[in-house]
């Protein structure tokens, strides 16, 4: 018991937690311009609508800032108001550790200009307040620069996603059923114990 | 006319329980007040030999014992309650055995049920729109039904029998599993996992029909492995429904979808453990309780006295606080662990599954381990034995909980959580060594008490831990084993005069095993002679004095005064 105590204890000291390297996201440039269809305060149904994305190199910064850039991944993130009490949606610095961006949207390889897509909000997708964010990466497949469709507070262009229930008809009528027949199967089971008992009473 | 009541009861066989002669030496020695059974036994004595049956005087006189050709019709061998003094594990013989099996497979199905949640917390919490307060808030109303429903469990065995109480408990239940397919609001959520969390009352169930079915030489293990196989459900749920939920997906339904279905597997299993119990089960050795009422075989005991003389023991009150931090801890966990897992150390839904499962299916050995190890104590140290372990088992608990949050890799939490397990469901087993020997009249009322302070223990641990987002749940496991050691603490005030405590030996009056026990009863009773299981008892608990059996001191004669 005490050896085991021991072994415990000293890996424990051996393998605290240290932050392996990972990508910040404040060493980010916000270099994309990203904008979505959808108007603030919009809701969307999930699996239904669509959002059109269009996104391009920010013209204003120097030239040769994008020549890093391979590819650019689109991702739905959780505005504030959809974080609020749920730390699993928790934003850190540390991209390996956030959660802000939990829905993967597509990958687009890189092109300074002029594109865009359609996206359909899939069935999985709950239901939340959302914005759009674009990391790009390096060809060593690290994040290098970003952009969103919101502002650095993360308060304009918001949008809502409303999910699917889950709920179907046939279920709702099988829950219902098997519950009525467990309630009237305990009757039964009351009336045939006064039975038995009236039996070996007249015994 | 006394006698020949008596004389129909009284059946002749080679085996007894108590030889004639001795009671009669007792008879001649004793005061007036105890002597009720031996001046009976004296008189049935005078009148057989009086009928002139000789072959009396080879064989001996117990009360209550069947004559050979009923005896054989049991397949495990009986004692003279017919209560049988053997576990077999894997047979299935009706009734003691089968019983073993239902019970336990239907306290299964109720945790599996209980907790078929958690696991698949990650899919409902998005489906629903949950916040943490609103998970925390769930968790809480699983365990905090049971807390009363315990109590009033150990009650309705007491006037209905275990069989027809935990089928009925089971069977009501279930509509709330099955109406979890339909939940679309945290508030309709927090309501079925609310009435969900009353099918846990079937342990007391368990643990009742357990005593009623064994004697006391097996009845430890009984219950142990009863308890602790039920306790498994807790775990094997979190390896259950992931792998339904990923059949259902995967067939094609859509994660929003197949997660309703999915609660439709433990729903199932609970009906048919309920159908399987009713008509497969039975009460007693000797038949149901409804026949035996009928029949005038069974007493029924006075209810208010019975529920007096439980709440008024305190060591009753300290166990139900004790329990709550190990019985309370590990429900908890049960709830608390996957999401822990899945969010701290981004595993999938499926590892979180069985990395928390781990916990829970350490009951297979462990709480029956610490009902042996209890047995085993006792043996050399007496009921003091079964204190101090208690307390060094559940203390060392806590102390593996504090690792618990402190640790930050995958691997070594999950190394700690299990030695924690190990610990927390061994103090389980060791709670229940204990329990039978706090009251032998209120034993069972005692025992729903206990097991209610488990779902206490349960409540407030998620209450100031667990629920909203005060604390990161890393935090809150640390914290939670500083209150496990602290609340361990009160097992040293525990002290039975006959046996001592943790500090100090036995009471320096003489003090026997039976001033304890018929402490519980008056004169009046003591008269109708309905305390006589209690002096039975009594006399078996003296094993309870560990290696000082021998120097015994035998009852004396006097009016007992009362322990509290």
């Amino acid at each position: 018991m005490a050896i085991q105590g021991f072994l415990v204890v000293s890996l424990l000291f051996s393998c605290l937690a240290a932050t392996s390297y990972g990508v910040t996201f404040s060493s980010l440039q916000e270099s994309l311009v990203v904008t979505a269809s959808p108007k603030h305060g919009q809701v969307l149904r999930a699996g239904e609508d669509n959002i059109v994305v269009t996104w391009s190199f920010n013209k204003s910064l120097a030239a040769g800032t994008d020549s890093s850039y391979k590819t650019v991944k689109f991702k739905l993130c959780y505005a504030p108001v959809s974080q609020q009490d749920r730390a699993w949606r928790k934003t850190e610095d540390h991209l390996n550790k956030d959660k802000t961006c939990q829905h993967n949207i597509v990958t687009k390889p890189y092109s300074s200009s002029n594109n865009t897509f359609t996206w359909t909000a899939e069935r999985d997708v709950p239901t939340a307040t959302y914005f759009i964010r674009a990391y790009a990466y390096n060809s060593a497949d690290h994040e290098v620069a970003y952009g969103q469709t919101t502002d650095a507070h993360k308060t304009t262009n918001l949008f809502n996603v409303q999910a699917i229930s889950g709920r179907h008809v046939s279920l709702d009528i099988a829950s219902i059923c098997f519950s009525a027949f467990a309630v009237v199967s305990l009757f039964g089971f009351f009336f045939l114990e006064k039975r038995k008992a009236k039996k070996s009473q007249a015994k | 006319m006394w006698p020949s009541r008596l004389h129909k009861k009284l059946y002749v066989t080679p085996q007894s329980t108590i030889s004639p002669f001795k009671l009669i030496a007792q008879a001649a020695e004793c005061g007036q007040a105890d002597c009720t059974r031996s001046q009976s036994v004296l008189r049935i004595w005078k009148s057989l030999k009086l009928a002139n049956i000789q072959r009396l005087s080879n064989m001996e006189v117990s009360y209550g014992a069947p004559p050979e050709s009923v005896q054989k019709k049991f397949a495990l061998p009986v004692d003279s309650e017919h209560k049988a003094t053997e576990f077999r594990l894997f047979s299935v013989a009706a009734p003691h055995m089968r019983a073993f099996h239902l019970s336990w497979v239907s306290f299964f199905a109720c945790f599996v049920s209980t907790f078929a949640a958690p696991p698949l917390l990650p899919i409902i919490r998005d489906d629903l729109d949950l916040t943490a307060t609103d998970i925390g808030n769930a968790g809480i109303a699983a365990v905090s039904g049971a807390a009363f429903a315990r109590v009033a469990m150990g009650t309705a065995c007491d006037l209905f029998g275990p069989r027809l109480a935990s089928s009925a408990l089971t069977l009501i239940t279930a509509p709330a599993v099955y109406c979890t397919a339909i939940a679309n609001s945290p508030a309709s959520f927090i309501l079925v996992r609310f009435f969900t969390g009353f099918s846990l009352a079937t342990f007391v169930s368990t643990q009742f029909w357990m005593s009623s079915l064994f004697s006391s030489k097996v009845v430890g293990t009984a219950n142990g492995v009863a308890g602790g196989w039920g306790n498994l459900g807790g775990g094997a749920t979190q390896l259950i429904m992931p792998l339904v939920f990923d059949l259902i997906h995967n067939i094609g339904a859509t994660k929003f979808t197949a997660w309703r279905i999915a609660f439709f597997i433990p729903a199932l299993f609970q009906t048919l453990s309920a159908y399987g119990i009713f008509f497969l089960g039975q009460d007693l050795p000797d038949g149901n309780y409804s026949q035996l009422h009928k029949s005038g075989d069974k007493h029924k005991d006075n209810f208010s006295q019975v529920f007096y003389h439980a709440i008024t023991n305190y060591r009753g009150w300290i166990l139900a606080l004790t329990y709550g931090y190990c019985f309370g801890v590990e429900l908890t966990i049960d709830n608390i662990i996957a999401q822990y897992f899945y969010d701290r150390f981004n595993v999938n839904l499926h590892t979180a599954g069985i990395i928390a499962a781990s916990f829970g299916l350490a009951n297979l050995f462990s709480r029956p381990a610490g009902g042996i190890l209890s047995d085993i104590m006792a043996k050399r140290y007496g009921m003091r034995g079964r204190l101090w372990t208690l307390w060094i088992v559940q203390t060392l608990g806590g102390i593996f909980c504090i690792f618990l949050g402190k640790v930050g890799s995958l691997g070594v939490s999950i190394a700690v959580m299990i030695i924690f397990s190990v610990f927390v469901q061994a103090a389980c087993g060791l709670t229940f060594g204990i329990v039978p020997f706090v009251s032998r009249r209120s034993l069972g009322i005692v025992s729903g008490m206990t097991g209610g302070g488990g779902n206490v223990g349960a409540v407030l641990t998620q209450v100031i831990f667990f629920r909203g987002s005060r604390y990161s749940t890393e935090t809150g496991i640390t914290l939670m084993g500083i209150m496990i050691i602290c609340c361990s603490l009160v097992i040293m005030s525990i002290y039975f005069p006959q046996w001592g405590g943790m500090f100090c030996g036995p009471s320096s009056k003489v003090t026997t095993e039976e001033d304890y026990y018929m402490s519980e009863w008056n004169s009046a009773e003591k008269e109708r002679g309905i305390h006589m299981a209690s002096m039975k008892f009594s006399e078996n608990s003296r094993s309870e004095r560990g290696r000082r059996v021998e120097s015994a001191p035998t009852p004396i004669n006097g009016t007992p005064s009362t322990y509290v």
